[in-house]
């Protein structure tokens, strides 16, 4: 028993527990426990055995244990060294690779900055171009230039800060390019307001050229041009008006604006520019026009160079222009302009000057012609001053005659010789046939006013004529308008001189003179009208009838000689000397009758030059004055008493003054024509001194009667006096018989006088 | 009816075309002178009432043409003058040594107590002058007139001219009518008339030989 359960113990390793367990249980225990500690003995000897036998190997391996560890530590030493080695190399190695990491890194950088670089750089350039092209003034490019940064380059470009700054700057720009090309337009309106005159000075030069052109000249410049080598090509400057003005500046503005899409503003703007500049040519810039004929070509050449300015616009056709408001613009200013010279030129009172004005504006229509500008109030107005100056060289004439009159001798002409005789024959139309032959000093019907005045009728007309040239009218209305101006000149202004001449006393014969004078100058008006057909080379047209042009002078001219003569009778009948009381009458005729009847007799003898109607006039004027004062002498209140005595001694002055009445002082009366004057004072004194109160009370009232021409009145005036007289004079003689009943027949005729006179009042 | 004047004298003015007569009547009636020269045709007359010793005068100067050709119709009117002014040009010789022409003239024409007076017109433009003074006193004595040198422009002395004429005429018509009347009559104007009356046949003739 015992020997088996140590085997089972020994060849189980573990579950040692039932072995356990029947040792525990069995009796067994010292044997077992002999055997254990046998066994234990036995393995110890065992053990012992093999420590023996394997002892020297496990020393030998020792030692040979030892021997590796001093190898060991030698490799050790060696991979040490090594590795720090390593670790050297390495450590640089590392670095260098940094490094070029980073380099690469860098280089990449750059790149991608090339690269967004080169994507900015036009937009820069660009910028800066638009800034040179703004800097340069041309604007049109810079705009352009402005657009395609804003709309191409700038989106290509990142929103960068400085690209908010150009975007930013954009509409700056654009504001400040738009300004600039408006004032480089304000500079050009100004510029062309200096340079529209100038424009206006050429256009109307050219006209002129042109009107002056014939074949003529046009030949001669081309010789002249021949001669002097010069091409037609050679010669410079401007062709045309309108180039002297450079439009650039305008159609650069217009385009900045097309682009900027303001164009219509713009129009509108430069219209409303224009319009104003046209109100400011239209003022003159003289306040007197009339002061001088330069103040005149500044004004039209202002107004024409402005309008052939805008015409020029209008046909180059960019639109700033239309057709329809040049034409309002034009109506509007040519009525101010006329409207302005109309003010102007009536003011002129130098020929001259309105000549030169006249040939300005005639120029000027033929320039608006040429320039296609409707000229319509213009020939109205030349019409005006046409008028104008008429009347402006009829207040020359007027001058003139007025010289001519107040310088004149009123004297026949007398030519001493043949010279001077050829002189007033060259000057005056005379048919001097008979004077031909009559000896030196020879003597003109006329004085010397006559060739004056028809000097200066012709003077006028070819003065007149200036104005009426270039007007294009034809040489029949010339001539018809000439005709009457002249007409009107001689019969209203020299007319009027005379006329201003009568208002001062002129002695008798001058008066006379005047009236011959007026006579051969009405004469010689058909000559002017020659004269007239000659220069304008037309037709010879006499309709207007010649006669009574002075026919107002020259009735003047006989009114004054009528007054003189009246005047003159006043003054001798002034002189009148009667004793109303004379007792016996003188059997004289009074000294102041018969001086007087002399005194006219000699005038009315000096008198033969004059028109037998004027001699008439003046002699019956004067008769009736003498007969007239006489009468009044004899009814004058202030003469209170008559005798018979005097009324005899008047009967006899009165028959004086009737010789000379019925002895046809002059020619051309009628038979006892002037006696009719003295008819009613010879009643009158007939019916006194014939004492025929039955004859008269019986026919008065009745025409035809002896006395009719008595009026009872008249005749108790008379009848008074006489009474008056007798009573004073003839105290006793009332105690005769006869003169009692002549004072008796007195009282009673004076009694029916007065009824018939109350008859005739009631 | 009241009178107007006291005495009527009527004057004429005689001498050669041009020595101023109708300028010295112009300043004498009007007191004016007019520079430019118009001349006389025929005979005109002015009157002017001048005052004389209390009286009124009225003077109708009678003015005739210078021109020879007038000298029928001048003539004519010498013989009614009771005063007669001989005018000559101190600038013209011809003028001065005319005088004694006229003067003969006067002599066959006119009344013979015809009273007469030699004046030396224009004595204003001495520069020009060709007559002395002198010279026109010692005409003057020789023929017993008065004589005053006038200027009608400068108005010198020709007031007093006519005032002395006329004066003269007055003393000689007061001298006459004293003698004839020595009761004195009462009116000078009737006197006059009476004066005229007497030459007024050969008067009234001599113009109707003119006519």
């Amino acid at each position: 028993m015992t020997n088996a359960t140590i085997q089972e113990i020994e060849g189980i390793d573990d579950y040692w527990g039932p072995a356990f367990r029947s040792i525990y249980e069995g009796e067994g225990h010292e044997a077992f426990v002999q055997q254990l500690d046998e066994r234990i003995k036995q393995h110890d000897k065992e053990i012992e055995k093999l420590c023996n036998f394997h002892y020297q190997g496990f020393i030998d391996s020792i030692r040979e244990l030892l021997q590796v560890r001093s190898h060991a530590e030698e490799l050790h030493a060696e991979i040490s060294n090594v590795d720090a080695n390593v670790k050297d190399t390495t450590d640089s190695l590392c670095a260098k690779a940094e490094e070029l990491i980073r380099a690469r890194r860098v280089e990449l950088n750059i790149a991608a900055t090339i690269e967004k670089m080169e994507l900015c750089l036009p937009l820069l350039t660009t910028y800066s171009k638009l800034k040179s092209q703004v800097e340069a003034k041309r604007y049109y490019p810079a705009l352009k230039t402005l657009e395609q940064l804003e709309h191409v380059l700038l989106p290509r470009v990142g929103p960068y800060k400085w690209c908010g700054q150009i975007s930013a700057d954009i509409p700056r720009l654009r504001q400040a390019i738009q300004d600039a090309s408006m004032a480089d337009l304000r500079d050009f309106l100004e510029n062309i307001r200096t340079l529209s005159p100038q424009v206006g000075a050429m256009a109307l030069k050219q006209t002129q050229e042109m009107l002056g052109r014939n074949l003529a000249s046009i030949v001669k410049n081309k010789k002249d041009m021949a001669v002097l080598g010069i091409s037609a090509k050679e010669s410079t400057g401007p062709q045309c008006p309108h180039e002297l003005v450079d439009f650039s500046p305008l159609h650069r503005c217009l385009h900045i604006h097309s682009v900027l899409g303001a164009k219509n503003d713009f129009i509108q703007y430069y219209r409303a520019q224009r319009k104003q500049q046209a109100r400011l040519v239209l003022i003159p810039a003289s306040v007197n026009l009339h002061d001088s004929i330069q103040g005149v070509k500044n004004y039209l050449n202002a107004v024409l160079g402005f309008f052939i300015l805008e015409e020029h616009l209008l046909s180059a056709g960019a639109g700033l222009v239309s057709k329809d408001w040049l034409l309002d613009m034009w109506g509007m200013s040519v009525t101010k302009v006329a409207s302005t010279l109309r003010t102007n030129t009536s003011l002129i009172t130098d020929p001259t000057l309105m000549l030169s004005i006249k040939h300005q504006i005639v120029l000027f229509i033929n320039t608006l012609k040429c320039y296609g500008l409707p000229t319509d109030p213009l020939p109205l107005l030349l019409q005006e001053m046409a008028e104008h100056y008429t009347e402006v060289l009829m207040q020359r004439w007027v001058v003139v005659f007025r010289d001519i009159l107040d310088n004149a001798s009123f004297l026949p002409i007398e030519v001493e010789n043949q010279d001077q005789y050829d002189g007033v024959m060259d000057t005056f139309p005379y048919d001097g046939d008979e004077l031909e032959m009559q000896p030196f000093p020879r003597k003109f019907p006329f004085s010397s006013i006559v060739p004056g005045v028809y000097v200066q009728v012709k003077e006028f007309i070819y003065a007149w004529l200036k104005y009426s040239a270039g007007l294009g009218l034809g040489g029949g209305r010339r001539a018809a308008a000439a005709r009457q101006s002249a007409s009107l000149l001689l019969s209203r202004s020299f007319t009027g001189c005379l006329s201003a001449l009568f208002r001062r006393p002129l002695p008798l014969m001058q008066l006379v003179q005047i009236i011959v004078d007026t006579q051969y100058l009405e004469g010689a008006t058909l000559c002017l009208y020659e004269f007239i057909s000659n220069i304008t080379g037309s037709e010879l047209v006499t309709t207007q009838a010649a006669g009574s042009m002075f026919q107002a002078a020259r009735d003047d001219a006989e009114q004054q000689i009528c007054d003189k003569l009246e005047k003159k009778v006043d003054e001798f009948l002034d002189l009148e000397n009667y004793d109303w009381l004379l007792v016996e009458p003188t059997g004289q005729a009074s000294s102041f009758v018969t001086d007087m009847l002399s005194y006219l007799s000699g005038v009315l003898t000096s008198l033969e030059q004059l028109p037998e109607r004027a001699r008439v006039a003046a002699v019956r004027a004067a008769t009736n004055r003498i007969a007239t004062r006489l009468r009044n002498l004899l009814l004058d209140p202030a003469v209170k008493q008559i005798s018979s005595g005097a009324l005899d001694q008047l009967n006899l002055d009165v028959i004086q003054c009737e010789q000379f009445a019925a002895g046809e002082p002059v020619p051309g009366l009628k038979e006892g024509e002037l006696l009719e004057h003295f008819a009613s004072l010879r009643q009158l004194l007939d019916l006194i001194t014939g004492w025929d109160w039955s004859s008269y009370l019986h026919d008065v009232g009745i025409d035809g009667g002896k006395y009719s021409l008595v009026t009872p009145r008249d005749a108790a005036t008379l009848l008074e006096k006489l009474k008056e007289a007798e009573q004073k004079s003839s105290v006793f003689a009332v105690l005769k018989k006869n003169e009692r009943d002549r004072r008796k027949l007195l009282d009673t005729v004076l009694k029916q006088l007065k009824q018939l006179q109350n008859q005739d009042g009631s | 009816m009241a009178k107007t004047y006291d005495y009527l004298f009527k004057l004429l003015l005689i001498g050669d075309s041009g020595v101023g007569k109708t300028s010295i009547l112009f300043r004498f009636s009007e007191d004016a002178f007019n520079i430019s020269f118009i001349s006389t045709i025929g005979i005109d007359f002015k009157i002017r009432t001048i005052d004389l010793d209390g009286k009124k005068v009225k003077l109708q100067i009678w003015d005739t043409a210078g021109q020879e050709r007038f000298r029928t119709i001048t003539t004519a009117y010498y013989r009614g003058s009771m005063g007669i002014m001989l005018v000559y040009d101190v600038t013209n010789e011809k003028s001065f040594e005319n005088i004694k022409n006229w003067i003969r003239n006067i002599e066959e024409n006119a009344s013979a107590d015809v009273e007469k007076m030699i004046l030396g017109n224009k004595c204003d433009l001495e520069a020009k002058r060709q007559v002395s003074k002198e010279r026109g006193e010692q005409l003057a004595v020789e023929y017993q007139i008065k004589f005053i040198e006038t200027s009608a422009k400068d108005s010198l002395n020709v007031e007093s001219a006519f005032y002395t004429l006329a004066r003269d005429i007055k003393a000689k018509m007061e001298k006459k009518q004293e003698a004839s009347n020595p009761a004195g009559a009462r009116s000078g104007a009737h006197q006059i008339r009476a004066n005229e009356q007497q030459r007024k046949p050969t008067s009234w003739l001599s113009r109707c030989s003119l006519l």
